[in-house]
C-alpha cells in the first residue's frame, strides 16, 4: 500500500486524506508494508505532519512495515521536531468526557449546594459582625458609596418599578372585576387591589425586580472587582471588603426597597382605578374603600416584607459577588447565581411569612 | 535574510476618530523576519497593531498582507489576508472555560474538516511546539503567565500561520521565562519559517530575537527610528533614541 501526500499538506487536503487513510490500515497487521510517499510535498503544515505522526505510532502499534519515500527530507524534519513516543497511545482520548453519571453529577451537586451554603452562611456572619461594629462606630459607614448604591438602586430603578406597578394593578383590577362583576360587587375590587397590592405583590414584584436590576449588579461589579484584584488590594490594605463594599449595598438595598414598594403600590392603585373607572365606579368610592382596607397593620407588614427581600437581595448578590471565580465566566455565573438565589429565599421567606402571620392572627 | 514582502503598512494614520496617535507611518515587513514595533508607552505601539490585525480600522492609509487590503478590500480580501496571520495578547486571552488543548483545538474544530483524532493531534503538537504538552489537560487558571503566553502561541499555531502578531509577551514575565519565551519565537522561525511581528519595550527581549525595529515617536506621531537593534544602539540618529536604548530619561 502507498500513501502519497499532496504538494500541499494542509487540513483542507488531509482532511479527506485522513479518513481514507486511517481506514485502510486499521486492517494491516505484521507483514504488511506501507509507503509514505512525500516526495512532491513542497509545503507540510500541522496536519500533514499530525498525519505523519500517527502513521508512525500506528506502525508501532500494529506492527506493520512503514517505509518513506522522503527526497525533500520532509518527514524526517517532522520526526526530528516530534518524539512520537512521548505523545498519547490514541490521541481522540486525549480530552476525557466530563463524567456524565447520573450518580456522580447528583452527588456532585449535593456537594456544590452544601459548599455554597457554608460559604453564604460565613458570609452571613461576616456581614453581622460588620454590622454590629458599625452599631459601635456608625461613623465608619461609608455614607456616599450607600447614598451612590441608594440611588441606583432605588431612583434609577423608579421608571421600571412604576410601570410593572401599574400594569399589576390594572391586570389585577380586570382579573378580579370580572368575577365580582358577577354578583354585581365589583366596588370590592378596590379591596381586593389595596390589600393585594400592599401586603403581598407590592413587596413581592418590588423584590423580584430589585433581584434581576441590582441584585445582578451587585454581584456583577464586585466580581469584577474580585477578578481585576481590586479585593485584593483592599485586603492588603488592611481595609474588610465585606465591611467596606458589600455593607452600603446590602444596606441600601435594605432601606430602598419599603419605598419602591410604597411607589409599586400606589401605582398600582392608579392602574386599578384606571380600570374601575372604565366601569363607571367613581374615584372616589375607590379611593373611600382603599383607605377603609389599608390597615396600618398591613402596610406595615408589607413594609417589613418588603425590608426583608431588599436584605436577601443585598447579601445574595454581595457574597455571590465576593466569592466569584477569577475567570471570564465568573462573573457572568456569579451574576446569574445571584438572581436564582435570590428568588429562591425571597419565595421562601414569602411562605415563611404567610405562616408567620397567619399564627399571628394578621 | 528573505526577501519577500508579506505586511506592507502604507501612509497609514493610526488612532481613533477622536484622537490622532500617529501620523503617515509606512514600513514593510519581510518574510521569516522578526519586526519589533517599539517605543515608550503611550505612542501608539499597541493601536498601530490593533490596526493591522483588523480589529480597528486606521484613519487613513493602507495595511496589506501578503497582498490582500485589511483596509480598503472587499471583506472576502479581509477575511483572507487574516488566514494569514495569528495574534496573541498581553493577557494570553485563553478562553478560560476550556483545556489548553481545548483552546488549541476550537480554530481547528471551527475552519477546518479535519477528524476528532487530527484535531488532537494538531493541537498537542502546537502544545508540544511550545513545550506545554503535558499540560495539555489543564486550565488557564491552573498555569502561569508564561505558560498561559505559550499557551495562546500555540493557540494561534492552530491554522498554520505565516505571520504570528504578537502584543507585549514579555509584560509581566520574569527574565528567565521572557528569556525561554524569546527562545521559543527563534526557535518558530527557524523551524516553521513564521514571520513574527512583536510590540513590545523589552530591550532585553528587543535585543535577543529582533531583526529589524521601528521605534514609534509620542511627540511627533512618527516613526523615529528604523533598523536593527544593535544600530540603533550603536548609532542612534537622535537623543530620544539614545536615552530609549540607554534606559536613560530623556534630556
Amino acid at each position: 500500500m502507498t500513501i502519497i501526500l499532496p504538494e500541499l499538506c494542509s487540513a483542507e487536503t488531509i482532511a479527506p486524506l485522513w479518513r481514507d487513510v486511517m481506514t485502510e490500515i486499521s486492517r494491516l497487521g505484521k507483514g504488511d508494508e506501507v509507503t509514505l510517499d512525500a516526495s512532491g510535498v513542497t509545503r507540510c503544515e500541522g496536519a500533514g505532519d499530525a498525519l505523519i505522526l500517527e502513521l508512525v505510532r500506528r506502525a508501532a502499534g500494529q506492527g506493520f512495515a512503514l517505509v518513506f519515500s522522503d527526497e525533500r527530507r520532509v518527514i524526517e524534519r517532522v520526526l526530528s521536531i516530534f518524539d512520537v513516543a512521548s505523545f498519547a497511545d490514541d490521541p481522540a482520548t486525549v480530552n476525557p468526557k466530563r463524567n456524565t453519571d447520573t450518580r456522580v453529577q447528583v452527588g456532585q451537586a449535593a456537594v456544590r449546594i452544601y459548599e455554597d451554603v457554608c460559604e453564604q452562611l460565613a458570609f452571613l456572619g461576616e456581614i453581622c459582625t460588620s454590622a454590629f461594629s458599625l452599631l459601635i462606630r456608625p461613623g465608619r459607614l461609608r455614607l456616599r458609596d450607600t447614598m451612590l448604591h441608594f440611588e441606583r438602586a432605588g431612583i434609577d430603578a423608579l421608571p421600571i418599578i412604576l410601570l410593572i406597578g401599574f400594569l399589576m394593578g390594572l391586570i389585577l383590577a380586570f382579573l378580579s372585576a370580572a368575577s365580582l362583576r358577577q354578583f354585581g360587587v365589583e366596588v370590592y375590587v378596590a379591596d381586593l387591589i389595596a390589600i393585594g397590592l400592599f401586603r403581598e405583590l407590592g413587596p413581592l414584584i418590588t423584590a423580584i425586580i430589585l433581584a434581576g436590576r441590582t441584585g445582578s449588579a451587585f454581584a456583577a461589579e464586585l466580581g469584577t472587582m474580585k477578578v481585576n484584584e481590586e479585593i485584593d488590594a483592599l485586603t492588603t490594605f488592611g481595609l474588610p471588603p465585606v465591611f467596606f463594599l458589600a455593607l452600603p449595598r446590602v444596606i441600601s438595598a435594605t432601606l430602598v426597597m419599603p419605598i419602591l414598594s410604597v411607589f409599586a403600590v400606589l401605582s398600582g392603585l392608579i392602574g386599578g382605578l384606571v380600570v374601575l373607572m372604565g366601569m363607571r365606579i367613581p374615584a372616589v368610592t375607590y379611593w373611600q374603600h382603599v383607605i377603609q382596607s389599608s390597615t396600618l397593620t398591613i402596610i406595615l407588614m408589607g413594609l417589613f416584607k418588603a425590608a426583608v427581600f431588599g436584605l436577601l437581595v443585598g447579601l445574595v448578590g454581595c457574597s455571590h459577588g465576593l466569592q466569584t471565580a477569577r475567570t471570564a465566566d465568573g462573573v457572568g455565573r456569579a451574576a446569574t447565581a445571584a438572581v436564582v438565589g435570590s428568588l429562591i429565599l425571597i419565595t421562601i421567606f414569602d411562605g415563611l411569612f404567610a405562616v408567620l402571620f397567619y399564627l399571628l392572627g394578621m | 535574510m528573505p526577501q519577500d514582502t508579506v505586511i506592507e503598512v502604507e501612509h497609514v494614520d493610526a488612532g481613533y476618530p477622536t484622537l490622532r496617535v500617529l501620523e503617515d507611518i509606512s514600513f514593510t515587513v519581510q518574510r521569516g523576519e522578526v519586526f519589533v514595533i517599539l517605543g515608550g508607552s503611550g505612542c501608539g505601539k499597541s493601536t498601530l497593531l490593533k490596526h493591522m490585525i483588523g480589529l480597528n480600522p486606521p484613519l487613513c492609509g493602507e495595511i496589506r498582507i501578503k497582498g490582500d487590503s485589511m483596509t480598503s478590500g472587499t471583506t472576502e480580501e479581509r477575511e483572507r489576508a487574516m488566514r494569514h496571520f495569528g495574534v496573541t495578547y498581553q493577557s494570553g486571552a485563553l478562553f478560560g472555560s476550556m483545556t489548553l488543548l481545548e483552546n488549541v483545538c476550537l480554530p481547528l474544530e471551527v475552519f477546518t474538516d479535519l477528524p476528532l483524532d487530527a484535531r488532537n493531534w494538531v493541537a498537542e503538537m502546537k502544545l508540544d511546539l511550545v513545550g506545554l504538552k503535558p499540560f495539555a489537560s489543564f486550565f488557564p487558571a491552573d498555569i502561569s503567565g508564561g505558560m498561559k503566553k505559550r499557551a495562546a502561541i500555540a493557540r494561534a499555531l492552530a491554522l498554520d500561520p505565516e505571520i504570528l502578531f504578537l502584543d507585549e509577551p514579555s509584560a509581566g514575565l520574569d527574565p528567565v521565562t521572557s528569556a525561554e519565551l524569546d527562545r521559543l519565537i527563534l526557535r518558530l522561525r527557524d523551524l516553521q519559517r513564521i514571520t513574527f511581528v512583536i510590540v513590545t519595550h523589552e530591550l532585553a527581549s528587543i535585543f535577543a530575537v529582533a531583526d529589524r525595529c521601528i521605534m514609534l515617536d509620542k511627540k511627533t506621531r512618527s516613526i523615529l527610528a528604523q533598523g536593527s537593534p544593535a544600530e540603533l544602539r550603536d548609532r542612534p540618529p537622535n537623543a530620544a533614541v539614545h536615552a530609549f536604548f540607554n534606559r536613560e530619561p530623556l534630556p
